[in-house]
């Protein structure tokens, strides 16, 4: 009798500190995703009476997959991700596993690879924007002194160049986030394991790619989803480096819902678009998650 | 021959570990190296690699003249009023789900995990109107609230790992000296679970710094623009005036690298925490 009352009390003091966190999690970020859809299926116009909503059900939607414009920050989004993560992760497995040995300078490598993770995105983009000048960057100097170009290029100004330049300052940015990742992963590989395998006679590839690789899936596709919903956010880099631009050959899906709704007061289809972005990252996070646990299944 | 192989796989190793820091730091060398050049030096093509003449102009011109001193106090009183309140909240949640009996545990976890993985891009026009509505936009709370919501999920999930591994014992050695609930996790659990506070920290606290489409939606004046605003939307009316956006960097990067190292530790504590959950 006491012992029920006890625990009752201690429920409700556990319900009691729980509240806090979970209230402010509700009303920033639960609730506005409701709002979110319900804005998605209104036509808003901003008045001196502050916003009004009319109800136009799946008008916003049939305006936003009715237009290329989407498609193509779309399909950007989708190319972008995939190659940016597989270059991560192909680049952040060298470097672990060249980390996962005996050697000197382990501890100051894991230091200087937390930089740039710490680092603000808009100060690396103001960064590789200045090495990438057209007019006095520091890679058409290099370039040229090494006679690989003849005279400076615009990294920013073509299309697949700014595409290229774009990719190559996020894989430097957030290669070393993977490769931790991965690090970790590797040091829970059981030593004997390597020992069992080289009895059996498989050293070297043949150990890697019967032991190191798949034990080390659970890892790889954690990381890779990270970055493919982080790269789904995709926005601080391009809205300094090349603001979308030429064109709008470099704006990634979530810079068109911000251009939409705080550009151009398009906040029915501006919301749409960023509705459809969260339908797309839960798909892709059920998916893998459901792959990642049929994967660690088959390890067990 | 075993043992060649291993020479020769640790020379791969320290080959590979020399290429990445060298990458790693280039592009950094080069910024601080750009601060302290004239702007007539910034401009010169082939860029020089030392600054001729050495000088501490931009620094001056970004703290005295532009309002890079705002943007930091904005920086610096936001990402640490969000860090502590989310200490706070989440050591209350996480010890709640860690030790007491509440029902749905399970659900809140993974639905915890399910919030993390939402691009700040779903809320950003609802919490633009509600801002608007509150007459929030420019101010510390229309950034402070966000961020705390954004960064619990993850630092419950380190805490509740952190008291998870803490022996039950001492909560009932607690209880039985008549300890209450907020005693016991404030006097005997939390002292313990300190690695996990940090840890949560600095997660936190580097998110909140790094912050950028909450920062420019909601505080877009000049007294209430971040660090990270305010060197994106730096510009000259001709050029782009790089030396004094690489001095205010250059400065926005110092503390948090130095923060970093100290807690080093924590922070790969944190970044393996996934992959060990996996």
């Amino acid at each position: 009798m006491r012992r029920t009352h006890l625990e009752r009390k201690y429920a409700t003091a556990g319900y009691l500190m729980v509240s806090p966190a979970l209230l402010v999690i509700a009303l920033v970020t639960l609730f506005p995703i409701g709002y979110s859809i319900w804005m998605s299926l209104n036509s808003i116009s901003s008045t001196y009476n502050g916003f009004q909503f009319s109800f136009n059900g799946l008008t916003n939607y049939s305006i936003v997959f009715s237009n290329a414009i989407f498609w193509q920050a779309l399909l950007f989004t989708v190319i972008y991700a995939i190659v940016t993560v597989a270059v991560e992760l192909v680049l952040g497995l060298l470097v672990a596993l060249a980390l996962n040995q005996p050697i000197k300078g382990r501890g100051l490598a894991i230091a200087v690879m937390l930089i740039p993770w710490t680092l603000i995105t808009v100060i690396s983009a103001q960064m590789w924007g200045y090495i990438y000048n057209g007019i006095y960057g520091v890679l058409n100097a290099i370039l040229m002194s090494l006679h690989i170009i003849q005279s400076p290029v615009l990294w920013l100004g073509d299309p697949t160049l700014a595409t290229i330049a774009m990719m190559i300052a996020d894989i430097w940015k957030t290669t070393p986030f993977v490769t931790m990742i991965l690090l970790a992963g590797l040091q829970l590989i059981p030593s004997d394991l390597y020992e069992a395998a080289r009895i059996d006679g498989a050293t070297g590839w043949r150990s890697f790619w019967s032991v190191t690789l798949p034990l080390l899936r659970p890892s790889i596709g954690l990381a890779a989803l990270f970055r493919i919903l982080q790269a789904f956010g995709l926005f601080d880099l391009p809205f300094v480096l090349t603001n979308g631009g030429p064109g709008t050959s470099t704006e990634p899906i979530a810079m068109l819902a911000y251009k939409a709704i705080f550009s151009d007061g398009n906040y029915g289809p501006g919301t749409a678009v960023a509705v459809a972005t969260v339908g797309i990252v839960i798909i892709l996070a059920l998916v893998s998650l459901k792959a990642l646990r049929t994967q660690v299944g088959e390890i067990e | 021959m075993r043992k060649t192989n291993q020479v020769f796989r640790k020379s791969i190793g320290y080959i590979v570990l020399v290429l990445m820091l060298l990458i790693i730091i280039a592009p950094f060398f080069w910024m601080v190296d750009t601060s302290f050049k004239s702007n007539l030096d910034i401009g010169n093509f082939p860029p020089s690699f030392i600054p001729h003449p050495f000088t501490f102009y931009h620094y001056i011109r970004a703290f005295s003249f532009y309002n890079f001193g705002i943007y930091f106090r904005n920086s610096v009183v936001i990402s640490i009023v969000a860090t502590i309140v989310v200490l706070i909240l989440a050591s209350l949640a996480s010890y709640a789900i860690a030790r007491l009996p509440i029902r749905g545990k399970a659900p809140l976890m993974v639905m915890l995990l399910a919030i993390s993985t939402f691009p700040e891009v779903a809320v950003i026009s609802p919490l633009f109107l509600i801002m608007k509505n509150l007459n929030w936009l420019n101010s510390y709370q229309s950034l402070i609230i966000p961020y705390v919501a954004f960064n619990l999920p993850f630092a419950i999930w380190v805490m509740r790992t952190y008291f998870a591994g803490i022996p039950k014992e001492l909560d009932e050695a607690a209880r039985v000296d008549g300890a209450g609930i907020m005693t016991t996790l404030f006097r005997v659990i939390m002292p313990l679970a300190t690695p996990g506070l940090f840890t949560g920290g600095v997660f936190t606290f580097v998110a909140c710094w790094t912050e950028f489409l909450f920062a420019l939606v909601f505080n877009s004046s000049t007294n209430y623009r971040t660090i990270s605003v305010g060197i994106a939307l730096f510009s000259g009316q001709f050029t782009i005036p790089y030396g004094t956006i690489f001095a205010g960097s250059t400065v926005a990067v110092l503390p948090i690298v130095i923060l970093v190292l100290i807690f080093q530790k924590w922070v790969v504590a944190g970044l393996t925490a996934g992959a060990v959950k996996g």
